[in-house]
């Protein structure tokens, strides 16, 4: 029984995670509003605050076309995400993190790294290795470069099960 | 009186000055209105639930208690950290307020979060003497809203509470109308074969209880806020805001099942202590607790909070709005739970007439084998029996019949879910473990810990600085929500340094239940179950933390025959 369950999630899993790397994930929008860039097209530099459970800061002004480097830093004490989508990518990128947790892979203030790497069956993992995300430690400060070519309804939020409901989220304002 | 009721009212909106506030509550005889009755009850300032108190952390308070009864009574500010003296339990914390006489309570406020506070005098709290206690944080909260409301729930009775004491103890199940009829028998025979029903009925008639006994005290009206269902209370809001809903258990006898249907809840604090936030469709809050939850909702549409008795003999039914007057449907109550023999399983002599755990899940699969499964949540035996498919609650015991499901399907609030946001302490081991039998007898309407009753029972004495964990084994039918004074209640919930800290904790009948305490409150504690009717029939003790940095240990156990006030 255990053993079929889990096989039933790993393969949801493996298929939603497919979903989102081929980028076909919901309606497109990600490809439309914007796409990962290299540092060196950067026109700034964002540096962006996780603390439990909120960003500082919580609004961010962008400009249509314009590559932002964010240096992303979790300052609290728990895992956090900063990840930048529409409101409906976030929901669905919050079935498969509520499905990392179930498994262990998120466990409070710490990532179970051998659990991301394990081969779930198709050569599917629960890495969480998308261009507009990512996924930190508490301590832990990563980059995201991002070049907003089209406006759009984008929010950066964390999709840890219940932080986006707490409101850990904030609005890419577009001037 | 007028003036005096005036001014309290207006130092309750003038900002707080130098974080130190003076509040006057007055304790008066009111008529209660449910929209089913009118009863004759006590609640503060004219009225019950009394005034909102919110406070700032960091800020001292003076509440001056003016006594308007002909009898004696007390406020205690549940859950919150105070000096023992401040406390409010008349016999163990200080003598009582007597008639006429301003009692001012002074403390420091040195937490945040939701909670409420009650008189635990004779049977005042049932009768309405409670209100609500919010706590700003100093610093912003782990989450965010836009406007916030109290919940706060009771079962209203149409008797005075000492009434009901006195009819319990002469008639243990003189409010339990949802007692077993014979067309049920009649169609348990046919469902189980007479043998068995006969069996399971005896079985029960043993253990001097009866399956449903999962509400002894029925034929209340649920009410929030003041406000019976048909009087329906509205929180209006703007759709889009988010909104922080504070619930608060204040009933006397009543765990309600919440839920708001077409809105997802986020849990993101129990018991005044902000929790790792977690999504639900519904939760279940047991006397005394509190949850608060963060809702969105994005329609321009009336959404209805809806709180079912745990044994569905009543509900409390509230609503959320763009503007007052709108209203959603209520949905009807689901059908009543009934206890199983897995409920009954911590029962000592479980085993008389060869009635015991294993002869009945052996005669259970022989009777439900064969049966459609999907025909089963309708059954209130279908509970008796553990199928290897079924998913049993953490926290109840396996094949309960009352541990909860949501009535959408979804996702229900475990105890297992609840992990602190913000440890308060380090995580160690215990310095000793401390056993506490729940214990009672139905059939005389006593209730005890390991067999004695508060007047019969030495304090339990703690040392200041340990560390103790406490061990509740629940050898009773009946869920016990147990509640520690003074010092912060860590449940064990697996989650290590993650386990959340409360105030009460809900034990399941036939089930074991961990928490720790750091003993860091030196005085004398009440320790209690916060069903009013239990605990005035003894599952309560005094707890007495010897040593600490204040020598000022109480002077005297004189006033002992005074306490066992719920």
């Amino acid at each position: 029984m255990n053993a079929s369950k889990f096989i039933v999630a790993a393969v949801a899993m493996s298929i939603s995670v497919t979903a989102l790397g081929a980028g076909g994930h919901e309606d497109g929008q990600a490809a439309k509003n914007g796409e990962p860039a290299k540092a060196s097209e950067a026109d700034r530099t964002i540096t962006v605050e996780m603390h439990d459970n909120y960003y500082e800061p919580e609004v961010i002004d962008v400009k249509q076309g314009e590559t932002v480097r964010f240096v992303v830093e979790n300052k609290g004490s728990l895992v956090h995400e900063f990840n930048i989508g529409t409101p409906a990518m976030h929901e669905a990128h919050q079935e498969e993190m509520e499905m990392m947790v179930e498994h262990g892979v998120i466990q409070g203030g710490k990532l179970n790294h051998d659990m991301m790497e394990m081969d779930m069956g198709n050569g599917h993992s629960m890495k969480h290795d998308d261009p507009n995300s990512v996924l930190l430690e508490p301590g832990q400060s990563k980059e995201i470069v991002w070049t907003f070519s089209e406006k759009g309804n984008l929010e950066f939020a964390c999709n840890v099960p219940g932080h986006y409901q707490a409101g850990m989220y904030g609005d890419m304002n577009f001037n | 009186m007028k003036a005096r009721l005036l001014a309290g009212a207006l130092s309750m909106l003038l900002p707080v000055v130098g974080l130190a506030g003076e509040y006057d509550l007055t304790v008066d005889r009111i008529k209660i209105d449910t929209g089913d009755f009118v009863k004759e009850g006590i609640g503060y300032n004219g009225k019950s639930p009394g005034p909102e108190l919110r406070f700032k952390e960091g800020e001292e308070v003076t509440i001056n208690v003016t006594n308007n009864l002909d009898e004696m009574t007390s406020i205690h500010w549940h859950g919150l950290i105070l000096p023992f003296e401040q406390d409010g339990v008349p016999g163990i914390s200080f003598p009582g307020i007597q008639p006429g006489e301003t009692f001012t309570y002074n403390f420091p406020v040195v937490q945040a979060g939701t909670y409420w506070f009650h008189s635990h005098s004779g049977f005042q709290e049932p009768d309405g003497a409670f209100g609500a206690i919010v706590i700003e944080p100093e610093g912003r909260e782990p989450f965010r809203y836009d406007r916030d409301y109290v919940v706060q729930l009771t079962d209203k009775h149409p008797h005075a509470g000492d009434r009901i004491m006195r009819n319990l103890k002469t008639t243990p199940d003189y409010y339990n109308r949802q007692q077993q009829t014979v067309g049920e028998f009649f169609s348990e025979v046919s469902e189980q074969g007479f043998m068995n029903t006969v069996k399971d009925r005896l079985a029960w008639g043993d253990m001097r209880m009866m399956k449903a006994d999962v509400e002894d005290v029925q034929g209340f009206t649920g009410m929030i806020n003041g406000k019976g269902p048909k009087q329906n209370w509205t929180g209006v809001f703007k759709p889009g805001e988010r909104i922080r809903l504070r619930f608060i258990n204040s009933s006397a006898m009543t765990y309600f099942d919440v839920r708001i249907p077409g809105l997802d809840m986020t849990v993101v604090q129990a018991d005044g202590n902000n929790v790792q936030p977690v999504n639900v469709d519904e939760f279940r809050i047991g006397v005394a607790e509190t949850y608060d939850v963060i809702v969105r909702p994005q329609d321009a549409q009336a959404y209805t909070i809806f709180a079912e008795s745990m044994g569905r003999s009543g509900f409390a039914r509230a609503t959320l709005a763009p503007e007052e007057g709108m209203q959603a449907p209520v949905p009807p109550m689901r059908d009543p739970a009934r206890l199983t023999m897995a409920d009954m399983a911590g029962m000592p002599g479980m085993d008389h007439g060869g009635m015991d755990h294993s002869t009945m899940s052996d005669m259970d699969h022989s009777s439900m084998a064969g049966m459609d499964s999907s025909s089963m949540p309708g059954m209130d035996h279908g509970d008796m029996m553990e199928n290897e498919g079924e998913v049993s609650a953490p926290f109840y015991a396996k094949g309960s019949g009352i541990a909860p499901t949501a009535a959408n399907g979804g996702k229900f609030l475990s105890y297992a879910d609840l992990k602190a946001q913000k440890p308060l302490y380090e995580d160690r081991e215990p310095t000793r473990e401390i056993e506490l039998r729940l214990t009672g007898n139905m059939e005389r309407y006593t209730w005890s810990i390991n067999g004695v009753k508060y007047e019969d029972a030495d304090p339990i004495r703690l040392q200041y600085g340990e560390r103790v964990r406490f061990k509740f084994v629940n050898e009773t039918m009946m869920t016990h929500p147990m509640h520690l004074h003074g010092m912060w209640s860590i449940l064990d919930v697996g989650a290590g340094e993650w386990n959340p800290i409360k105030h009460t904790v809900s034990v399941q009948p036939g089930t074991t239940l961990y928490m720790e305490t750091e003993v860091d409150a030196p005085g004398q504690w009440a320790f209690h179950c916060h069903l009013s009717y239990h605990a005035a029939a003894g599952m309560f003790r005094k707890v007495i933390v010897e040593g600490g940095p204040e020598t000022s240990q109480p002077s005297t156990d004189a006033a002992t025959d005074l306490g066992g006030d719920a």
